[in-house]
C-alpha cells in the first residue's frame, strides 16, 4: 500500500509532461545534444540567409572569389530595380492570378467528392484513398506532355485558364485527401439531426457540413494555392514566355544574374512562408470547436 | 430477407412478387436514382481526374509506342531514346540522387526527429526552424543551392575554410558530383516531412515498451535497435516510399542547378519534348513511370516478405 504512494513521488513529472524540463546537472550528453541541435539550426537556416545576402550585395561581391560569410555592406540596388511594376507586375498578376484560381477550382471539384468518400463504408473509403495517392507515382513529365500537346491544339497554351487547368491535375489529388480527412471526423449525429429537423440532403450539405468542414477545406485550399504558387513544371511546358514568378526565376538562373536570382527566390518565398506560418496556426486549432457539445 | 408470406401479412404478400422482378431489371437504374445527389456530388471530380490524369497517362504510353509520322506500332522511340547519352545520363543521375538523396534524408531525418521526440527547452523554437524548408519553394531551395555549389561558391568555401580541400572543386558537372549537390538540395528540401512523418511515428511508441525493456536490462542502443526501428517501420516506410517516389521524379532542383548539363529523367523528357520529339520523350516518362512502379513494387514485397518471415 505505501508503495503505490511513493511511486508518483520518486518518478515525478518528466515521463508525463513531456514539456516539462526536470532540473538536473548537464551531462556530456546534454552537450553534445545542445551542440547538435544548434549546427543542424545553422545548416538549415544558413541557405535562407545566404540568398538574403547575396539579394542585398551586388554582382562583383556575389561572384567574388572566397565569399564572406558575414554581411558587409548592403545595397538595396537589385530590390530597387526588380520591385518595379514594369518588372515584377505582369509575372506577379499571372502568378497570383492563376494560385487564386487554381484553389478555388480544386475546392468546387474536389471537396462534394471528398464529403461522398467521407461517408463511404470504412473499405471502399480506404480503397479509393489508397487509389487517390496512388496517382502520386505517375511522374508529372507524363501527364504533361500529352496535356501541353493537347491544350496546344484546343488554344489553351500560354494562357492562364490553361495553367490552372494543368495545376489542378496536381492539386485535385491532395486537396480532397485534406478533405477526406476533415470530413470524416464531422460526427455524422449531426447530419441526422439535421434530417430529423426536416432538413433535405442539399440543405444539411449546406447548413452543417460545409460550415463543420470548413477549417479542412481552407488548408486544402490553402495547399492548392502554395502548389500552384511554386509550380515550374506546367509552366514550364505551356508557357513560352517569362509568365509566372518561377519562370522569371528559372530564366534569371539560367542566364546567371545571380543576385536578381536570389531576389526573386526571396519574393517568391515571403508569402509562402507567411502562408505557412498561418497555415501551423490554423491546423492546431481544433478542426471542431465545440460543435457536439452545442 | 426474401419473400415470407406466413410473417408478411395481407400488404406484403401482394407487393413482394412484382417487386423482386423489377428490382433485378432496373437494379442499376434504381442504384443511381438513389444516389442521384452522391453521384452528381462526385462526378466533376472523377471526369476531371480521369481525362487529365488517366487520359494522358494512357496517351504517353500511347505515343511512346507509335511511330512519329506514320502512326504505326513500334518500338523505335524505346530503341532511339535508350541509345542516347543523355538518356543513360539521366537515368543514372536519377537514380544515384534517389539513392543518395533518400538515404541521407531517411538517417538525417531520423536524427532530427529523435533529437525533436525528447523534451528539451527551445523545443517549439528548433521545430518550427526544422519545418522551414518545407515552405520554401522547391525552386527557391535549388536557386539557394546555386550560391553554395558554384566555382566560389559557400560549399568551397566551407570545405577550404576547414582545410579539408586545397584547391575548389567544380561540383556542376555529371557525374557523382553533380548527383551529389541536387541530392544535397533535395536533402534541405526534403528532410522536414521525413521528421514530421517519423516524430508522428515515435510519438505513436508507447511508453512500456521501453519500460518493459528497461527491466530487460537493454541498454539505449539495444532499445533503439531492437524496438524504435521496429515499431516505427510503418512511418520509415511511408516516408521512403513517398520521398523516393519524389526523388524519381525531381525536376525543379535539377532545372534551375544545371538545366541540361546534368540531366534527370523528368528534365531530359522536358527537353527532349521541347526540341519536337514528343514520342521518344513519351517512351522516356514511360520509362520513368515504370522506375517508379518497379521501385515501389520492389520495396514493398522485399520489406512486407521480411517481416512476415520474421513473424
Amino acid at each position: 500500500m505505501s508503495s503505490t504512494t511513493i511511486t508518483p513521488a520518486t518518478q515525478p513529472a518528466p515521463a508525463a509532461e513531456p514539456a516539462f524540463v526536470p532540473k538536473r546537472r548537464l551531462r556530456p550528453g546534454d552537450i553534445l545534444f545542445w551542440v547538435l541541435a544548434i549546427v543542424v539550426s545553422i545548416v538549415i537556416l544558413t541557405p535562407i540567409y545566404v540568398l538574403f545576402k547575396v539579394s542585398v550585395s551586388t554582382v562583383a561581391q556575389a561572384t567574388a572569389p572566397s565569399p564572406s560569410w558575414l554581411i558587409r555592406s548592403v545595397t538595396w540596388d537589385n530590390w530597387n530595380r526588380l520591385l518595379t511594376w514594369d518588372v515584377i507586375g505582369s509575372p506577379l498578376t499571372n502568378s497570383l492570378t492563376v494560385a487564386t484560381g487554381t484553389a478555388i477550382l480544386a475546392v468546387l471539384l474536389a471537396a462534394p467528392a471528398a464529403y461522398v468518400i467521407s461517408r463511404l463504408p470504412p473499405r471502399s473509403r480506404y480503397l479509393v484513398i489508397l487509389a487517390v495517392l496512388f496517382t502520386r507515382m505517375f511522374p508529372e513529365v507524363i501527364i504533361a506532355t500529352p496535356i501541353a500537346t493537347n491544350f496546344f491544339r484546343w488554344g489553351l497554351n500560354d494562357t492562364n485558364l490553361g495553367l490552372m487547368m494543368a495545376h489542378l491535375i496536381r492539386t485535385l489529388p491532395l486537396a480532397c485527401w485534406i478533405m477526406i480527412g476533415s470530413f470524416q471526423v464531422i460526427p455524422r449525429d449531426l447530419e441526422e439531426a439535421s434530417f430529423v429537423d426536416g432538413g433535405s440532403k442539399i440543405s444539411t450539405l449546406v447548413r452543417v457540413v460545409l460550415p463543420l468542414g470548413l477549417p479542412g477545406i481552407a488548408v486544402a485550399a490553402i495547399f492548392a494555392w502554395l502548389d500552384s504558387w511554386n509550380d515550374l513544371l506546367y509552366a514550364i511546358y505551356l508557357f513560352l514566355t517569362e509568365r509566372t514568378l518561377p519562370l522569371v526565376t528559372y530564366y534569371y538562373a539560367n542566364r546567371g544574374t545571380v543576385t536578381d536570382v536570389a531576389t526573386f527566390s526571396i519574393i517568391m518565398t515571403i508569402p509562402v512562408i507567411l502562408i505557412t506560418l498561418f497555415l501551423q496556426r490554423w491546423i492546431r486549432s481544433g478542426y471542431l470547436s465545440g460543435a457536439v457539445k452545442g | 430477407m426474401g419473400p415470407q408470406p406466413t410473417a408478411g401479412g395481407v400488404l406484403a404478400t401482394p407487393s413482394a412478387p412484382s417487386a423482386v422482378p423489377a428490382r433485378s431489371r432496373r437494379g442499376f437504374g434504381r442504384w443511381l436514382k438513389r444516389n442521384r445527389l452522391e453521384i452528381a456530388l462526385c462526378a466533376p471530380f472523377a471526369l476531371y481526374v480521369t481525362f487529365f490524369m488517366f487520359v494522358p497517362v494512357l496517351q504517353s504510353i500511347y505515343y511512346s509506342f507509335v511511330h512519329r509520322g506514320t502512326s504505326d506500332f513500334t518500338f523505335d522511340n524505346y530503341r532511339t531514346v535508350v541509345n542516347q547519352s543523355q538518356f543513360s545520363d539521366a537515368f543514372w543521375n536519377t537514380i544515384g540522387i534517389t539513392i543518395m538523396g533518400v538515404s541521407m534524408e531517411m538517417v538525417i531525418g531520423l536524427g532530427i526527429a529523435l533529437m525533436l521526440a525528447r523534451a528539451f527547452r527551445g523545443r517549439g523554437l528548433f521545430r518550427s526552424i526544422v519545418l522551414i524548408p518545407m515552405g520554401v519553394p522547391t525552386l527557391v531551395a535549388g536557386a539557394a543551392m546555386l550560391y553554395f555549389i558554384g566555382f566560389n561558391g559557400y560549399l568551397n568555401k566551407l570545405l577550404l575554410d576547414l582545410g579539408i580541400i586545397d584547391v575548389p572543386v567544380y561540383w556542376q558537372q555529371s557525374g557523382l558530383r553533380g548527383m551529389f549537390v541536387i541530392a544535397l538540395s533535395d536533402l534541405w528540401k526534403a528532410t522536414p516531412l521525413v521528421v514530421l512523418i517519423l516524430l508522428a511515428g515515435l510519438e505513436a511508441i508507447p511508453g512500456d515498451v521501453y519500460e518493459a525493456a528497461d527491466v530487460d536490462g537493454a541498454n539505449g542502443w539495444q532499445k533503439f535497435w531492437n524496438h524504435t526501428i521496429p515499431l516505427l517501420m510503418p512511418a520509415i516506410t511511408m516516408a521512403l516510399i513517398l520521398r523516393a517516389i519524389d526523388a524519381f521524379r525531381i525536376f525543379d532542383i535539377a532545372m534551375v542547378i544545371a538545366g541540361q548539363a546534368i540531366p534527370v529523367m523528368s528534365s531530359f523528357v522536358y527537353f527532349d519534348y521541347q526540341a519536337g520529339r514528343t514520342n521518344t520523350a513519351s517512351a522516356a516518362a514511360v520509362i520513368l513511370l515504370l522506375m517508379i512502379v518497379v521501385f515501389v513494387v520492389a520495396y514493398i514485397f522485399l520489406v512486407e516478405r521480411r517481416s512476415e518471415v520474421e513473424r
